[in-house]
């Protein structure tokens, strides 16, 4: 393979340059680091510090707080709407992230092409994420609606009308179609930012050597934004845990019928806002989400690097 | 790609102009609807897809509630100032990350990481009060402060750094080229196209905002744009067409710098980044 | 991070940590919770900043000329208005209360005016006697609106009320081979009308929206909460026969099958669409009808809503005044002279809205018909505020109401029986009620 072979003749220089970039002052990278590491500190993690101390105790919007312990945590455990909840962010995650990682990359692959119009296209294809969440929920409710588009079409097929916006399983699937809908453009852009640096040199030769477009897709587009897919992969994970503007807008704020599409996220706020909200358990809650998310994200980022090891020692052979 | 045949390109077309009707639809929606006078139903059903008399009329009423041009001044200025600091705060801490060796490389990655799983609705109170103590609450700077370097646009550039062939920085580093140097010289234009999405994400992140700069902000003649026009949907008079007419003022400009952007940004990185 | 995080942020109202400590810290700073602020009884001067909710769009001019007024008749007050937007209305208030930066004449509706009062930042009006002399100039029944339940006092003066009628679709109501011209007046025609309708349309037209709501129950004649506003007695046979017709009702189709998860805005819209045939509704929404929906418009009847108790069902606003303020005689003055008789009654000539001011409503501009629909559901509505009440529990936060919610959807699902569904919804809300 081209890569492998570039990456044979490459090695020798390679060394060097590992060591070189070893040469450094040891301040150099906290001083590069200083701008994004003090925001952060200052805005996000010393912040996010109050959350963990509010778990603990039983504080509401506006009344201070007793440290109560574990109880918060003993009542997620007898909460029903909490494991209905849990198990809703982790189907999420589990039928959403497929789809965020593949589908952006075929679009990315359509518009990467130069042919006349791609501009338009790649612009075209960005306005779901720019468009208000709002109002694209309310046309797909339109559009889902027991009479609306979707069922028009599927009477025209002599299907009978389905009530998606009625029933808690074709909502909860419904929100997931629009969760990949909205994305498409979002990851796209990053998997085009990584395409750019694909050298096209690769596919040519790849094609000059006959293989097909699957064969190229796989052997050549595939191990080349590999990293690409496994960030995608780990922040649409996060971000499908997370999930709160599509469902709480498609389902309602009380989370579908009788509460059966509640998210996590959801929950929180549910439980946590308001003037008297119970900020206590909201905290509990965002802790636990905090701590399952990060353990996903390692997840998948411990895997996507299993694969990189793999592959790099299948290089060096 | 001279090779492309005719059918292939047919069919990428089709798929692309299949792909166009999902996307841009709901948005094509919102324009019409704004262009709908007020004799015209909008609640129809089936939908209405075209005004019947278009009209301009709801633009101008939205621009007499709302100052538009001074709350589009204002969010541009904090989307602006947001670009900035991202640009600067994730190109030099991603480039750390991916390029440096030193103790403590590991932990700082995490700490993006953990920054990205905070559920950032819930620090909207501390870094209020936090504000407040510094004496920045009601002002443009304090909007900026919280987005200034996103954690995701860290680990964006830490993730195009790394991608970028180590020989050709190889060469700078036997030509004895301090580490700045290769940074500014040549990590920095291999990866314009991940800068270019990170100008983008912090544009979309600062001009979309509303909760943050609701709660900041209490003077309405300091409101940026999305807060600003949050004032059409009245408490006595819901106008859906006043509503969408506010919405393509907001997007309008995101569509259209991105459009710029893309064109510039896609194109040089495709072509200039990988020559070694 | 997220596709849309800003977005995101738009509809999610955040946990808020540590408001507590902060508030505390904040009390600190003033006085440690004692009188707070200047003294009520001093001269009326300085500058206050007056925040009302939403009304800045068509009523600017409105304000900019009520606080020109006020400050040409004390001339040493400077006031500054500020307007919110509609949404997060109770995060900005909490920010502020927790910050110390509450502004000092606030627009407040009852449900947030209780948690604000019992954190200590609003003024007691009953107990502050500069202020609590005006009290003979609101109806009681508005005075009362704003008296806080364990908090001995009202804590805003009485400022706009809403009420309404039932719209009905009179086109629906035709094709269902329904008379047009008698619209259901009591639960009863109500729900035969209902089970009329989906009848004779085969299912097609569903009659109401939403499912019921605490103020459903009340209007029904349910028994919410005991005298101390300590327990929830909303499952007492009452409320469980009101739920049982509800069942019986969307068994028969009468419930849009979106009922269960539509926001009353939802609810709304299907009725501006046409899709049922009945939706509650304020004075207030005929321009919007009319704006949005000349088709519904040229076709909709107007009818009271059905009652057992004799008491309608009516919304409160009012202006509460920051108890920690710097210059709260200025402040108190203030909300007083906006909520005075001319200066409501001047507003609600503006916006279908009512004045709460004593004598108001027997003007002759809400007591005569002029002939057209807006005069007629203003008279309507006018007439029926004598004796409204405000349903909704001023202790039942947003959580509690989302419980009934949903476990109201367990009894019309069929997964619970009515009885329990209303007894598990009233444990949950109870013990949330103790955990205070």
């Amino acid at each position: 393979m081209a890569r492998g072979d570039m990456a044979r003749n490459d090695t020798a220089r390679r060394d060097t340059a590992r060591r070189g970039v070893r040469l450094h002052h040891p301040a150099t990278p906290w001083l590069l680091l200083l701008p994004g590491l003090g925001v952060l500190a200052a805005f996000s993690l010393f912040p996010f510090l109050t959350t963990v101390h509010d778990a603990f105790t039983d504080a509401r919007t506006l009344v201070p707080g007793q440290w109560v312990g574990l109880r918060n945590f003993r009542d997620m455990l007898h909460d029903e709407q909490f494991w209905v909840a849990l198990r809703n962010s982790a189907l999420y995650v589990v039928l959403v992230v497929p789809f965020t990682v593949l589908l952006p990359l075929l679009l990315a692959l359509l518009v990467h092409k130069r042919l006349p119009g791609m501009g338009f296209f790649r612009s075209a294809f960005y306005t779901p994420v720019v468009a208000s969440v709002v109002a694209v929920a309310l046309i797909w409710s339109w559009m889902l609606d027991d009479r609306g588009l979707v069922n028009g079409i599927l009477k025209a097929l002599g299907a009978g009308p389905v009530s998606f916006l009625g029933d808690s399983w074709l909502l909860l699937i419904s929100a997931m179609a629009l969760t990949v809908w909205k994305g498409l453009g979002y990851y796209m852009v990053i998997y085009l930012a990584a395409l750019a640096n694909v050298p096209r040199e690769l596919h040519e030769a790849a094609a000059v050597d006959g293989a097909g477009p699957l064969r190229r897709f796989a052997s050549v587009t595939v191990p080349a934004v590999r990293s690409t897919m496994v960030l995608v992969g780990a922040l649409s994970s996060v971000s499908a845990f997370k999930v709160f503007s599509e469902v709480f807008l498609l389902a309602g704020p009380t989370g579908g019928p009788a509460g059966e599409d509640t998210t996590l996220v959801m929950l929180v706020q549910r439980t946590g806002t308001g003037l008297d909200g119970r900020v206590g358990y909201a905290s509990a809650l965002s802790l636990v989400i905090f701590v399952i998310a990060l353990l996903l994200m390692l997840l998948v980022l411990r895997a996507g690097r299993g694969g990189d090891a793999a592959e790099r020692r299948e290089e060096r052979r | 790609m001279t090779r492309t045949s005719w059918a292939e390109k047919a069919f990428r077309y089709v798929l692309l102009l299949a792909v166009l009707a999902l996307t841009v639809g709901p948005f094509l929606w919102q324009l019409s609807t704004s262009f709908k006078s007020t004799t015209e139903d909008v609640y129809t059903s089936p939908p209405r897809f075209l005004p019947e008399h278009p009209t301009a009329h709801n633009y101008a009423e939205v621009a007499d509630i709302v100052p538009v041009w001074d709350y589009a001044l204002n969010s541009l200025t904090v989307a602006v100032a947001s670009v900035l600091t991202n640009l600067i705060g994730a190109s030099t801490a991603g480039y750390a990350l991916a390029r440096l060796r030193f103790r403590g490389r590991g932990a700082a990655g995490l700490a993006f990481v953990a920054a990205l799983l905070v559920p950032a609705e819930s620090l909207v109170i501390a870094q209020f009060t936090m504000m407040r103590d510094l004496h920045l609450n009601n002002t443009l700077t304090a909007v900026v402060l919280p987005g200034a370097v996103g954690a995701l646009n860290v680990l964006l550039m830490r993730n195009a750094f790394a991608n970028v062939p180590r020989e050709i920085e190889e060469a700078a580093v036997v030509d004895g080229a301090n580490t700045w140097q290769r940074f500014t010289r040549i990590a920095l234009p291999s990866v314009r196209g991940t800068l270019a999405v990170v100008a983008i994400f912090a544009f979309m992140g600062a001009w979309d905002d509303f909760l943050w700069p609701l709660i900041v902000l209490s003077d309405s003649e300091r409101y940026t744009l999305t807060v600003g026009l949050n004032f059409l949907h009245g408490t006595f008079q819901q106008n859906p067409r006043l509503v969408a007419a506010g919405t393509v003022i907001a997007v309008a400009p995101l569509v259209v710098l991105f459009a710029c952007l893309q064109r510039y940004f896609f194109r040089g990185a495709g072509e200039g980044a990988v020559k070694g | 991070m997220h596709p849309s995080r800003g977005v995101v942020r738009r509809t999610v109202r955040p946990a808020v940590p540590l408001l507590a400590l902060a508030l505390a810290l904040s009390a600190c700073g003033s006085d440690g919770g004692g009188g707070g602020g200047s003294s009520a009884d001093g001269r009326i001067e300085g500058r206050i900043t007056f925040q009302t909710w939403n009304l800045r769009a068509g009523y600017k001019d409105y304000f900019e000329s009520l606080v020109k007024e006020f400050e040409e008749k004390y001339p040493d007050v400077t006031v500054k208005w500020q307007d919110q937007p509609a949404e997060h209305y109770a995060d900005k208030l909490g920010a502020d209360a927790a910050a110390g930066t509450l502004p000092d004449v606030v627009n407040v509706s009852p449900d947030l005016s209780y948690p604000l009062a019992k954190a200590g930042v609003l003024l007691n009006l009953d107990k502050e006697p500069v202020a609590a002399k005006f009290k003979g100039e609101y109806t009681a029944e508005a005075w009362r609106g704003n008296t806080l339940p364990g908090l001995d006092g009202a804590y805003a003066f009485p400022w706009y009320l809403t009420t309404g009628p039932l719209f009905y679709n009179k086109a629906l109501f035709r094709d269902a081979g329904l008379d047009p011209e008698k619209p259901p007046r009591t639960y009863d025609e109500l729900f035969g009308a209902a089970a009329e309708l989906s009848r004779r349309s085969g299912g097609r037209t569903a009659t109401l929206a939403g499912t019921p709501a605490i103020e459903d129950f009340g209007r029904y004649g349910v028994r919410l909460m005991d005298e101390d506003a300590t327990r929830f007695t909303y499952n007492e046979p009452r409320g469980v026969e009101l739920l049982t017709r509800y069942k019986r009702l969307h068994d028969e189709g009468g419930l849009d099958p979106q009922a269960l998860t539509s926001t009353p805005e939802q609810a709304g819209r299907k009725f501006l669409e046409q899709k049922v045939a009945m939706n509650p509704g304020g004075a207030n929404d005929l321009a919007n009808f009319r704006k949005n929906a000349p088709s519904l418009y040229r076709n909709l009847g107007i009818t009271d809503a059905p009652n057992n108790t004799g008491k309608p069902n009516m919304y409160v606003m009012g202006l509460a005044v920051n108890r920690n303020g710097k210059h709260k005689a200025a402040a108190i003055a203030f909300a007083h002279f906006v909520t005075d008789r001319k200066n409501q009654e001047a507003f609600a000539h503006r916006v279908a809205v009512f004045p709460s001011t004593k004598g108001s409503l027997d003007d002759p501009y809400w007591t005569k018909h002029d002939g057209t629909d807006e005069g007629r559901v203003r008279v309507a509505s006018a007439k029926s505020l004598k004796g409204a009440v405000n349903y909704t529990p001023v202790v039942m936060s947003d959580e509690m109401k989302t419980i009934l919610r949903n476990e109201v959807a367990k009894a019309l699902q069929g997964k619970k029986s009515p009885k329990e569904a209303l007894d598990d919804a009233v444990a949950q809300s109870d013990r949330l009620l103790r955990r205070k």
